[in-house]
């Protein structure tokens, strides 16, 4: 008994040691801004602890409702998740059928790749952002590069111009890439390529070889094997990385602040604008990420509800 | 139907040779076993007859027709893997029914078809059971029952029972074999367990190092082996070096007469090969006798197995088991080997008889 009451208090103690580091890490900062959301900002100063919830009415009706009703700040809101959810479906589903073919080559061509795109995930999203910028720019880029070899006037004179222009991607004289959904969206997406490849990889890879022969000996070809045994085997890991590059992406920054058009920005330009840009209004930054976070949290819940029914009942 | 023939088949990996000038017919509607050791390229044969691998040299006819640059999934030859590779994310029936779904059979037909044979493997009332639910003979069967779901021509299994422990796989040996003469389709099956091949083929192909060592019925291959290797594969075997005389052989100072020696002349190394259930134990010398001292007796309950270490080179006899010890460690007895069950081999290389062991 004498030895195993200190044993036991020492367990303790490391085990309360652990929770007071989760606390103090992760959750206090999220309960510091979620106080601060409540708070007030004092014009010409910064803010004052408060408790009320002018931030959150200003988010979904305007600040000087019932008077007038803005609904600017859902708007942010919703392009922040067409924006997220269009770039992570687009990422997963193009990185699917290059991560299979990847797993169907030799380990050594396998282990190439996946250093090749660890190693991308070094680059930052300013430098990835500025390389597609200047590949995607109207004077120096795709566009021109369009014009120079004759493309522009191929489009014109085959009416292509006009179908891109429906498509928002084309001015009445060219391709035009800046500020549109398609580059926000694009780029976006590549940012997280390489975590779809890596967080697909492991499930595609495990797909034991037999299983694929057996289909194919069934009659199943390439196609039919994907479509009837490959997807739905790993149709967890799929929705899976969806949704975890989902939640990613809702934050991104850079991507937004070149490629999207001012009225079609996102929740994280109107956060950082209120934290440290031009408005200075922390309280109601904090508000908006708080939003941003619950709206995150619900659809994660849903997309598992949906699309995981198993693992939901878990 | 006519017969599947395999002419003058290679594959090569790189330098390494896995299968070597291949030749052979299975009937149809009949059983053949490819038996031998591990890395002997007999499931690389059984999957170039599937179509997933391509040889490097030969052809593969079925009908009179070349079926070497059809695909697997034109072929579409029923197959059971070594893990059964049964899908995961599909129920039993969806399982059976997988073929026909992808080729487009209506839900209604898929099912029924499905029940038949499950019914076939008595698995009737497992077919909304998921895969994880079934025990190893149960998937065996399941196995069975998908690969047979698009009417093969050809039925291909791969090692089926090596996950089965002991018991089980006796079962499923007979099973098997019942069910494929119900049904009379050829099939060809890859085993290195020569009980099971002996079980249930009308042909065994024995290979070793890619090389086919000998095709023949069971009984064939077991009381006139090609060779030492086939004889050592196939159950036990007194092997002794020695020289063709005009009589038989002569194995150290001992001259033994043999049947069965014609294609060797005399003074031509050869290897004499005797069963140990064909010995018998005498106290006293006798014709084709060879003196030895016991050195081990294996008790297996019905029979007895003794070692003798002679002249010659060690002997094994098999004798019937009974309750008292009639034979022990060190006793001098004559091992006689019947002149009608011996048989010469060619001279054995001996590191393949090691590779056989």
């Amino acid at each position: 008994m004498g030895r195993a009451e200190p044993a036991a208090f020492v367990t303790r103690l490391g085990r309360s040691a652990f929770v007071a580091v989760i606390l103090i890490l992760c959750v206090t900062p999220f309960l510091l801004v979620f106080a601060i959301s409540f708070g007030e900002k004092i014009e010409g100063a910064a803010w004052a602890w408060g408790f009320e919830f002018t931030n959150y009415k200003r988010f979904f009706v305007g600040a000087d409702y019932p008077n007038t009703t803005s609904l600017l700040y859902l708007k942010f809101l919703w392009f922040s998740l067409y924006y997220a959810m269009f770039a992570s479906i687009l990422a997963v589903a193009t990185s699917f059928p290059f991560v299979w073919l990847m797993t169907r080559q030799s380990r050594r061509a396998q282990t190439c790749w996946l250093v090749f795109f660890l190693a991308s995930l070094t680059l930052s999203e300013v430098f990835v952002v500025m390389g597609w910028d200047i590949l995607l720019s109207n004077r120096s880029g795709l566009p021109a590069l369009f014009k120079e070899i004759g493309i522009t006037t191929w489009l014109k004179e085959s009416g292509w111009l006009d179908v891109l222009r429906t498509w928002g991607i084309a001015s009445p004289r060219n391709v035009r890439f800046k500020p549109t959904e398609f580059a926000t969206i694009l780029t976006m997406s590549y940012l997280v390529w390489p975590y779809a490849v890596i967080l697909l990889y492991p499930p595609l890879s495990k797909i034991n070889n037999e299983l694929i022969e057996a289909a194919r000996t069934m009659g199943a070809g390439p196609v039919t094997v994907v479509r009837t045994i490959v997807l739905p085997m790993v149709r967890k890991p799929l929705v899976g990385t969806t949704l975890l590059l989902f939640v990613f992406l809702l934050g991104t920054y850079v991507t937004i602040a070149v490629f999207a058009a001012p009225d079609k920005s996102t929740l994280s330009i109107s956060v950082y604008e209120a934290v440290r840009g031009a408005t200075l209004n922390a309280p109601f930054g904090s508000a908006q990420a708080i939003i941003l976070l619950i709206t995150a949290a619900i659809i994660l819940v849903l997309g598992r509800i949906a699309f995981l029914p198993d693992e939901g009942r878990r | 139907m006519p017969d599947l023939i395999m002419s003058q088949i290679c594959k090569k990996y790189g330098s390494v040779t896995a299968v070597e000038n291949a030749n052979l017919t299975f009937e149809t509607g009949k059983l053949t076993a490819l038996l031998g050791p591990s890395g002997c390229g007999k499931t690389t044969l059984l999957r170039m007859i599937a179509g997933l691998e391509v040889p490097t040299f030969g052809d593969i006819i079925l009908a009179g027709e070349s079926i070497v640059s059809k695909s697997a999934e034109q072929r579409k030859f029923g197959m059971v893997f070594q893990s059964f590779a049964l899908f995961p994310h599909l129920n039993v029936q969806r399982n059976v029914s997988y073929s026909l779904r992808i080729s487009g059979v209506d839900a209604a037909m898929r099912r029924a078809k499905a029940q038949e044979l499950l019914d076939l493997v008595q698995l009737g009332d497992k077919g909304e059971r998921k895969i994880g639910q079934l025990s190893g003979g149960q998937r065996q069967r399941v196995a069975i029952a998908r690969a047979l779901a698009q009417e093969p021509e050809v039925f291909l299994l791969d090692e089926p029972m090596s996950a089965l422990d002991a018991q089980l796989r006796g079962d499923l040996q007979m099973q098997l074999r019942l069910l494929q003469q119900k049904l009379g389709i050829t099939t060809i099956v890859v085993t290195h367990d020569q009980r099971e091949a002996m079980t249930m083929a009308d042909q065994i192909v024995v290979m070793s190092h890619g090389r086919i060592e000998q095709i023949g019925s069971p009984q064939e291959i077991y009381h006139k082996p090609a060779n030492s290797f086939v004889a050592n594969f196939i159950g036990n075997a007194n092997l002794l070096d020695g020289v063709a005389t005009a009589t038989g052989i002569r194995v150290g100072e001992t001259d033994i007469a043999v049947s069965d020696r014609d294609e060797f002349g005399a003074g031509q190394r050869v290897t004499l090969f005797c069963r140990p259930e064909a010995v018998t134990l005498h106290d006293t010398p006798a014709k084709n006798a060879l003196p030895g001292t016991v050195t081990f007796v294996r008790d297996e309950g019905p029979i007895r197995e003794i070692h003798l270490t002679t002249p010659a080179g060690d002997i094994t006899a098999e004798i019937p088991g009974s309750f008292e010890e009639t034979v022990k460690i060190d006793d001098k007895l004559h091992a006689i080997l019947p002149e009608n069950l011996l048989h010469l081999l060619p001279e054995r290389a001996h590191d393949q008889n090691e590779a056989a062991r």
